[in-house]
């Protein structure tokens, strides 16, 4: 999106040091900017801007399935608040060992489908979401992708230029409707890859 | 109101004071940027801002497409270009025109001849300006420079035809360095502005570089706003600019003026343009046209209480110009320093770095047009200019203490970070610039 005056609507995705992960591309400057901002306070939370509430809720999330890792035994209930939002996590007797095992793909899952991978406009021009007006879109959230296959299309000077996946997976989200202006290394896909070789495999 | 819109093609000082005179125009401003520069000054005085590339100035600030395609999804009408990259870029301007924009400059043929540093040279012979001995065009063999060096004497210079900036010249001073020299300029051209076409001409070594501001409308209008004295370079790079030219004869700074205004008429020239002038023993000769709004326009701004980026855009908007050469009158003196981030341990390189602590000086008379803020982290891929000092007064050895009490208030500091602030004191005090007997070699032969 065509940002309208400057730095305002930036701030919301650049929550803290954590929050860049998500959005790999956010160069960290600003990260480190907002930090310092926030530095003379002893609450390390103040001034963070948790607006975008998905983000919150991941950081719980991830607090919640550090706390589970680090601690001696699986705790029985579990509480972490951040800023406005809570999340409360309470587990069965019975359930305590497989939720332990199962605890590792559950956190690698949540990374993924947040994080994911971007993929960003590399010009700037007019996003299409299908090869011409009325046509089914060259993807759809779901849709598995490889590398190479296109996305969309950005026009720039009268120019249609490809879109295409620089990383296979499934496509989470398509970030930007069609004839949409995007600007240079905007994300516009967001694709949840596949593990490079198997990896920590949840099969 | 001219435009409703306008976009800045252009980063740093020169499109914040763009922006400024926009927003007092009531003209809603879009900044582009690249990735390098999304924490710039100018990006956050802008109503919108669209990121058009990564770092290097190639793929982003000399990208016209990308710059395009930022106006025209911004519903900008008009694009002001700033000064270097796309400012004088004739194929940039005519896109801008195929696309229904404004180019806020000279028509694309006007940029186009200009651009060719020996067809101005010609046409300015044309228009009856003094120029210095030298080729009739370019120069295109080995054997060519032979012949007309020896006609034309040495020391001479080889320049690039598509030169600027300082660049692409060599000055040769005996007839053994010549073919040397030639091949080495030509290199060196096709290398920076890809044209390898040089031309010669006479060089002075005690010459002083006196320019013209001009602006004129597409009415019939030209009129001048008097000179610049920008004697004081190393190598080829203005540091310390002044109006008026110290010491120099009314009827000669006059002579050089009505030059100007007959050179512009005769290409048809609207907007703001400047002719760079040698000042040597036998008078004065032209030697090239910067068709854009130039760094050191403010000293003229202060003398003359002109905005010339106001005037740029009104004239853009086919506006006549509302004041005549009778209505501008110069007032007092007027100096710029430019403060760069170059360390002067290592031979003037840039010193890019993070400014910890940048407060710039204030007080009477004082103005200072930089983008500089404390935090920011000068990026390494742009020129090293941080900021502008301009100070007025009534007499130019007022406006001249002004000046090192303003250079001695600026505080820049940072890890790894020099500026030319102590040389700029250094040149201050120095006697024969104090009284006005300096000439280009000043810098270059005095240490």
């Amino acid at each position: 999106m065509i940002r309208q005056n400057g730095h305002n609507g930036r701030r919301g995705h650049n929550g803290n040091g954590n929050g860049s992960r998500y959005y790999g591309e956010r160069p960290m400057s600003e990260v480190t900017k907002e930090s310092l901002r926030t530095a003379p306070t002893d609450d390390p939370l103040a001034g963070l801007d948790y607006d975008t509430s998905a983000l919150a809720l991941t950081d719980i999330c991830r607090s919640i399935a550090d706390v589970v890792r680090v601690g001696a035994g699986h705790p029985r209930r579990v509480r972490v608040t951040l800023g406005a939002a809570s999340v409360e996590v309470e587990w069965d007797e019975q359930q305590q060992t497989a939720a332990t095992a199962r605890e590792p793909a559950t956190l690698d899952r949540i990374e993924d489908t947040v994080q994911g991978h971007h993929e960003c406009a590399p010009l700037v021009g007019t996003y299409y979401v299908a090869p011409s007006p009325g046509a089914p879109p060259f993807v759809r959230p779901g849709d598995r992708v490889e590398v190479g296959q296109q996305l969309g299309i950005i026009e720039a000077m009268k120019l249609m230029n490809p879109l295409e996946a620089t990383r296979a997976g499934r496509v989470v989200e398509v970030l930007v409707a069609d004839g949409t202006p995007v600007e240079y290394g905007q994300p516009l896909v967001l694709v949840d890859p596949e593990e490079p070789a198997g990896g920590a495999g949840e099969d | 109101m001219p435009f409703d819109t306008i976009l800045v093609a252009n980063r740093g000082e020169i499109a914040l004071r763009v922006i400024r005179t926009c927003k007092e125009m009531g003209i809603r401003t879009v900044a582009v940027h690249s990735t390098a520069d999304k924490d710039g000054a100018h990006v956050r005085a802008a109503d919108a801002a669209v990121q058009i590339g990564p770092g290097a100035p190639r793929k982003s600030y000399l990208s016209a497409p990308a710059v395009i395609e930022a106006a025209l999804s911004t519903g900008a009408q008009a694009v002001h270009p700033g000064y270097g990259f796309l400012s004088e870029d004739p194929d940039f301007a005519e896109i801008c025109a195929d696309n229904g924009l404004v180019f806020i400059g000279p028509r694309p043929e006007v940029l186009s001849r200009l651009g060719d540093k020996a067809v101005a040279r010609e046409l300015m012979t044309d228009a009856g300006l003094p120029v210095l001995p030298g080729s009739p065009g370019t120069v295109d063999s080995a054997a060519e420079a032979a012949d007309l060096a020896a006609r034309i004497g040495f020391p001479l210079i080889i320049k690039a035809a598509a030169g600027g900036g300082g660049r692409g010249m060599t000055v040769v001073r005996q007839p053994s360095e010549l073919l040397p020299a030639y091949r080495q300029t030509r290199a060196t051209a096709q290398a920076v502005f890809g044209d390898n076409r040089v031309y010669l001409e006479r060089f002075c070594d005690s010459a002083r570089h006196i320019e013209v501001q001009v602006l004129a409308d597409g009415h019939g209008a030209v009129l001048h706003l008097g000179e610049r004295d920008c004697s004081v370079q190393r190598r080829h790079q203005k540091l310390i600019e002044e109006s008026p030219g110290p010491g120099l004869h009314k009827e000669l700074t006059a002579a050089m003026a009505r030059a100007a205004v007959r050179g512009a008429r005769a290409v048809g020239y609207t907007g703001a343009g400047t002719f760079e002038f040698l000042v040597h023993d036998e008078g004065f000769s032209f030697m090239e046209m910067n068709c854009r709004i130039q760094v050191e326009h403010p000293v003229t701004e202060a003398v003359f209480g002109v905005d010339l980026v106001r005037e740029q855009i009104q004239v853009a908007a086919g506006e006549e110009l509302r004041f005549t050469q009778d209505d501008l009158q110069p007032r007092g003196a007027a100096v710029e320093c430019r403060v760069n981030a170059e360390d002067p341990a290592r031979d003037f390189a840039p010193s890019p770095g993070t400014l910890e602590q940048f407060v710039p000086p204030g007080g009477p008379f004082v103005r200072v047009d930089t983008h500089g803020y404390a935090g920011w982290r000068v990026p390494s891929h742009y020129d090293s200019l941080l900021a502008k000092v301009i100070t007025w007064a009534p007499d130019r050895d007022r406006a001249l203490d002004r000046m090192d009490r303003a250079l001695a208030e600026f505080r820049i500091s940072g890890p790894g970070v020099h500026t030319t602030i102590p040389l700029l004191r250094d040149v201050l005090a120095d006697p024969a610039f104090r009284d006005g007997k300096h000439d280009t070699s000043f810098l270059d032969t005095r240490r």
